[in-house]
């Protein structure tokens, strides 16, 4: 019973992270209909930002997520503005190889100013946990699910109650009745991906926190963005937050299976994605459109 | 609308289109499907290119405008199969209606345009998507009302509904004519179309071959049978 209640409390805070990451992947997704290959290299970069300020600067990395959120939007907005844009009615394939081009060239900038080396970000609380029955629950894990938390449930309400997030909501919904009623499709599309490079720099400055980071490390989180989106369903920031949970969930138990570990783990929660593809199409919470 | 030419990447559909309409005008444009009705919207609205030719409102240019620039300068487009915002309810589609306005007051508008269509009232916090076909072409209407628009056209607005809703939406239609806007009907329905509106148009494989009173059409043998297919 311990063991089970301690994977749980891993899957959940390993779930945090893959919601933050996927939260913003989603919402580019279901809105330009773009699958973002780049998505990893922005969070990576949200990573070396966070990094960058602690290691040289000094600076506590709870604080600088907002600023992470803050260049990190600037730099989505101005790529979907001046990049993307150009591509957006193109067929998927343009937009795959675009935003795969766009992350080589995230990652070889990253490696030019940062080197391969790897780096982490150890404060003095770094090691601090809570214990719970012979249970240590670090507090930056436990800081970094809150903050995940907090900051799907933001996006949701902006998206929701403001004029903006509706504009947006619109323009997802359907483009062209969209700019009938008065959007700006191309602000309202670099909004959009402006909103997900943030949410994606701020899950990067907490996976800072928690592990090593080199310029290569974001493409695994693409991926893993992509499963969680499916796994929670496409269109909802919330339906994402579920899915992240339960993909860090699959995780967890799937690493606790005698004789598996990391690699097996992956195994079974893509296993778990392409179940849910084939039972469950829109996903554990998606609504079929 | 001067010796417009308009169309797609796979050529142009319109060809020298020429068309005025008058301050607080009822208009029809008619014509066989795949004339080039719809394109013609699209292009007035913003969302297809013009070639050729020039598009003037209210004494400004608006030819190949941005659509948002359009629908700011008092052109409302009301497109065919409705296209709400299918999982936002009804009340926050009509606030859209409304995105392109910074002036006024929305709530005020929301209330005029209950008083066209009592019958959303109480269905203000349903998913769009929920609604008839008759009610959710009441929400379309009235999301193209929220920008008080001084042009309202309007696509297939008969297309799928039963003749009594049709009639109940043509009442509709005289209401906001009568209220000063003006507006354009494109309609498959010949004769619905014909009934309310001023003067009409007629639409042919992407040319006007044909302009005039709209009972001057419709009273025609010759016209009824060479073009409107009656």
């Amino acid at each position: 019973m311990a063991a089970f209640a301690q994977l749980v409390i891993i899957g959940l805070l390993a779930g945090g992270i893959y919601a933050a990451v996927g939260v913003g992947f989603g919402l580019v997704w279901g809105v330009l209909n773009i699958v973002n290959l780049a998505h990893g290299a922005l969070v990576i970069i949200g990573a070396y930002l966070t990094w960058q300020m602690f290691a040289v600067w000094g600076v506590d990395p709870f604080l600088t997520l907002p600023i992470d959120a803050i260049a990190l939007f600037v730099l989505g907005y101005a790529v979907q503005r001046g990049v993307i844009n150009r591509i957006i009615r193109a067929p998927l394939l343009f937009t795959f190889l675009l935003t795969f081009g766009l992350n080589l060239i995230a990652v070889n900038v990253l490696l030019l100013i940062f080197k391969s080396d790897f780096r982490s970000v150890t404060t003095a609380y770094s090691g601090a946990g809570l214990e719970l029955g012979g249970l240590v629950i670090p507090y930056i894990r436990l800081a970094a699910l809150g903050i995940a938390l907090v900051m799907a449930a933001v996006l949701a309400i902006l998206l929701s109650r403001t004029r903006v997030g509706l504009a947006i909501q619109a323009v997802g919904s359907d483009r062209d009745a969209a700019q009938l009623v008065g959007i700006d499709l191309r602000h309202a599309y670099a909004v959009t991906f402006g909103l997900g490079a943030a949410v994606a720099g701020v899950a990067g400055g907490m996976i800072a926190m928690i592990q090593a980071i080199t310029p290569t490390a974001g493409e695994p989180y693409t991926l893993q963005a992509f499963v969680v989106v499916i796994l929670g369903g496409l269109g909802r920031v919330s339906a994402t937050v579920v899915g992240g949970l339960v993909f860090g969930l699959v995780e967890a138990f799937g690493q606790s299976i005698p004789g598996s570990g990391s690699v097996f783990a992956n195994a079974i929660a893509f296993g778990v994605m392409v179940l849910i593809l084939v039972t469950r199409p829109q996903g554990l919470m998606g609504r079929l459109r | 609308m001067n010796g417009l030419t308009a169309g797609f990447a796979a050529g142009p559909v319109l060809f020298e289109i020429d068309m005025e309409i008058a301050p607080g005008e009822l208009i029809a444009l008619v014509g066989a499907n795949g004339a080039g009705k719809s394109t013609l919207l699209g292009t007035l609205s913003g969302l297809v290119r013009a070639r050729a030719g020039s598009i003037a409102f209210s004494g400004r240019d608006i030819t190949n405008a941005r659509p948002e620039a359009i629908v700011k300068a008092g052109i409302a487009h009301v497109p065919q199969g409705r296209r709400l915002f299918d999982t936002m309810s009804v009340e926050k589609n009509l606030r859209l209606g409304a995105y392109a306005r910074r002036d006024g007051d929305i709530d005020a508008e929301v209330r005029s345009v209950l008083e066209y269509f009592p019958a959303l009232k109480d269905k203000l916090n349903r998913e769009a998507r929920t609604l008839s076909g008759g009610e959710q072409q009441m929400v379309a209407i009235g999301r193209g009302l929220m920008a008080r628009p001084k042009l309202l056209m309007v696509d297939e607005m008969s297309l799928g509904l039963a003749p009594k809703i049709v009639d109940r939406l043509i009442d509709v239609v005289k209401d906001i004519h009568a209220a000063g806007t003006a507006l354009l009907l494109v309609e498959q329905d010949v004769l619905v179309a014909l009934d309310v509106a001023q003067r009409a148009y007629v639409l042919e494989n992407g040319r006007m071959v044909l302009a005039g009173a709209a009972a001057d059409l419709r009273d025609d043998p010759n016209i009824r049978k060479a073009y409107l297919g009656l």
